[in-house]
């Protein structure tokens, strides 16, 4: 392995602060760098980010490369490649990884082939053994897992929400922040942005939903869909969907919940008319308590449920949600009870 | 306007758990009890062709589907065809086993494959396929072919000798325009695969299907891959351990379900 860095690409929200994901990243990249005996360093991009970087200097690192540019203010994957590659070139990290976001589906796969070398995507953890470092992604749906040795320098992967604690600050060590100088111009880009709109996409509210009410073939309509956001509206939390609802055009594929749409780890998840195919389990079982409502007793989302009512979700589900209702209007017009 | 559409056959991912055993002396993971499809993802790729071909009335839109692999299902892809797709280029050889290949090795032969298939104006993948979901192919092949890449494209229009994209991002989406040739990779937000009718379906196997080996794309030996399995495992995703909630009627094991939960804590009451 060669002398560079293990280095995460940390990505910055709306406000400039850190990505969740990116300290979790943070967080195995300093497990893997313990092992391997290298260093740490983290790389953030962006347009004016000095603030940034130095909210990242906070963490127990030993470099913070920032790359700060104004065509970097926001992402552009031709832009952002150029960049990167600049930055490769000048730290020769022996390793890269990256959250498995949005931004980073597009990023990696282009770094990787432009370094010629190999990249796993969508892990949920690493093993260093004998034969070197592994990482480890779930693969056909979901429960099975592979173990993946990369050949090949810098290796990369890119890690899944909640597969990690995140990192915390901490001052352990002196953090060197370097500015990479970045030169970059439109002329060699093919792609144009010509517009950015915002709205519509609820994956992410989705994503960081403490309860999330979703829905399945068995909701039968787009009409069906307005029980589970009653519900998911009083209690606070976001609607999702299996597969078939967002195939069948009942609701946004934006809210699809699965191996093939978004992951989610709520508190609760509440499945209603969901039969639990593979796929769909995949992208919920990291919910804390999983309560299940269909009418079909063999179904399989019952085998990974911890509470389940077997019936129709048409009666289940109003008085279900009437009941919290009623209770929590109870509780305020009551006071204090004991 | 040729378009090429690379599809891909895999275990149907929405089977019931326990449907993938894994074989540990071909370290390999084998599918039991269900039957292929075509990659979720590769038939958004299509319908997305399907869509140009539709608006694109005055210029003549030809759709290639191509698929790479070993024992491809005619089935699986008569569905390609009967959607809508003019012809079916398999490349089929056993040294193509997609669980051998790594991102690397199968961009670089689906790149060979439409470099020999020689005039396109767009490519489109899924966005990745339904069993490693790898989701490196399809800039892959656009790097192999020195085009660009869009991804996660939502929508896809012809506008002035350039291809508009909608692509998802995380706030909602953004607009982009290509020059073509490019790559496409496709998200979900396309929409399913039309369903074919009757007539379609019997048409489709009259519609020109072509077999390639490695050796007519250029391929000897075996693909170099950067990626190496060292190992599967199961790990038990949630345990079994359901209490059913009971009621003389479904409404009131329904309010009986939302006490049990405020009373466990489960739900703030």
């Amino acid at each position: 392995m060669s002398e560079g860095a293990v280095t995460v690409l940390v990505e910055l929200t709306e406000e400039k602060g850190i990505e969740p994901v990116s300290r979790e990243c943070l967080a195995m990249a300093g497990k893997i760098a313990g092992a391997c005996g290298t260093k740490l360093a983290a790389v953030v991009m962006g347009n004016a980010i000095g603030d940034a970087a130095g909210e990242v200097s906070r963490y127990d690192i030993d470099t913070v490369y920032t790359l700060d540019h104004p065509l970097l203010e926001c992402y552009e994957s031709e832009l952002y490649e150029a960049a990167f590659l600049q930055f490769y070139t000048i730290a020769r990290p022996c390793g890269i990884l990256m959250g498995h976001t949005l931004l980073s589906i597009d990023l990696a796969p282009r770094i990787a082939f432009a370094l010629g070398t190999s990249l796993v995507t969508d892990c949920t953890g690493f093993e260093y053994g004998a034969e070197g470092l592994c990482f480890i992604k779930p693969v056909y749906s979901g429960n099975i897992y592979a173990s993946l040795l990369i050949r090949g320098e810098p290796f990369m992967a890119t890690i899944r929400l909640k597969s990690e604690e995140p990192a915390l600050p901490s001052q352990k060590r002196h953090v060197e922040i370097v500015r990479v100088p970045v030169e970059l111009d439109r002329t060699g880009a093919a792609i144009e942005v010509l517009e950015r709109v915002v709205g519509e996409n609820r994956g992410a509210d989705l994503q960081s939903a403490d309860i999330v009410v979703a829905g399945g073939r068995g909701i039968g309509s787009a009409e069906g869909f307005e029980l589970l956001k009653n519900l998911a509206g009083m209690l606070g939390g976001a609607v999702g969907a299996s597969r078939p609802p967002c195939d069948l055009g009942w609701v946004s594929p934006a809210i699809q919940v699965g191996q093939t749409g978004g992951i989610v780890s709520p508190s609760v998840y509440i499945a209603v008319g969901i039969s639990g195919s593979m796929q769909h389990i995949a992208g919920m079982a990291g919910a804390k308590t999983v309560v299940a409502v269909n009418k079909d007793p063999a179904a399989t989302i019952f085998k990974i449920a911890d509470y389940g009512v077997v019936g129709d979700f048409r009666e289940v589900m109003p008085a279900f949600t009437g009941a919290i209702r009623d209770r929590r209007k109870g509780g305020t017009t009551q006071g204090n009870r004991t | 306007m040729n378009i090429i559409v690379c599809i891909k056959q895999v275990p149907d991912p929405e089977g019931p758990p326990g449907s993938y055993v894994i074989n540990p002396a071909l370290n390999r993971v084998e599918a039991r009890g269900i039957p292929p499809v075509l990659s979720l993802f590769d038939e958004n790729a299509l319908e997305a062709a399907l869509r140009i071909k539709d608006t694109l009335t005055h210029d003549e839109v030809k759709i290639t589907v191509m698929s790479m692999g070993t024992r491809i299902s005619g089935a699986v892809l008569q569905k390609a065809l009967a959607a809508g797709a003019d012809e079916l280029v398999k490349i089929e050889d056993g040294a193509l086993e997609s669980a051998t290949l790594d991102s690397h090795a199968t961009a670089s032969a689906l790149a060979s494959a439409i470099r020999k298939k020689g005039k396109y104006d767009l490519i489109f993948t899924g966005r990745q396929a339904a069993d490693w979901n790898a989701g490196q192919v399809g800039i892959g092949i656009a790097r192999f072919l020195g085009i660009p890449a869009v991804t996660l494209a939502g929508k896809v229009t012809i506008k002035d000798g350039h291809a508009v994209v909608e692509r998802v991002t995380p706030r909602g989406y953004e607009v982009v325009r290509t020059p073509l040739p490019s790559l496409i990779a496709v998200s979900n937000e396309v929409g399913a695969l039309r369903y074919p009718t009757m007539m379609q379906r019997r048409e489709a196997k009259h519609k020109p299907v072509t077999s390639w080996s490695t050796a007519d794309i250029g391929l000897y030996g075996n693909p170099e891959t950067r990626l190496v399995v060292k190992g599967f495992f199961v790990r038990e995703m949630r345990q079994g351990r359901c209490e059913i909630i009971e009621g003389d009627t479904a409404a009131t094991a329904g309010l009986n379900l939302a006490q049990r939960l405020m009373h466990d804590g489960v739900i703030s009451p």
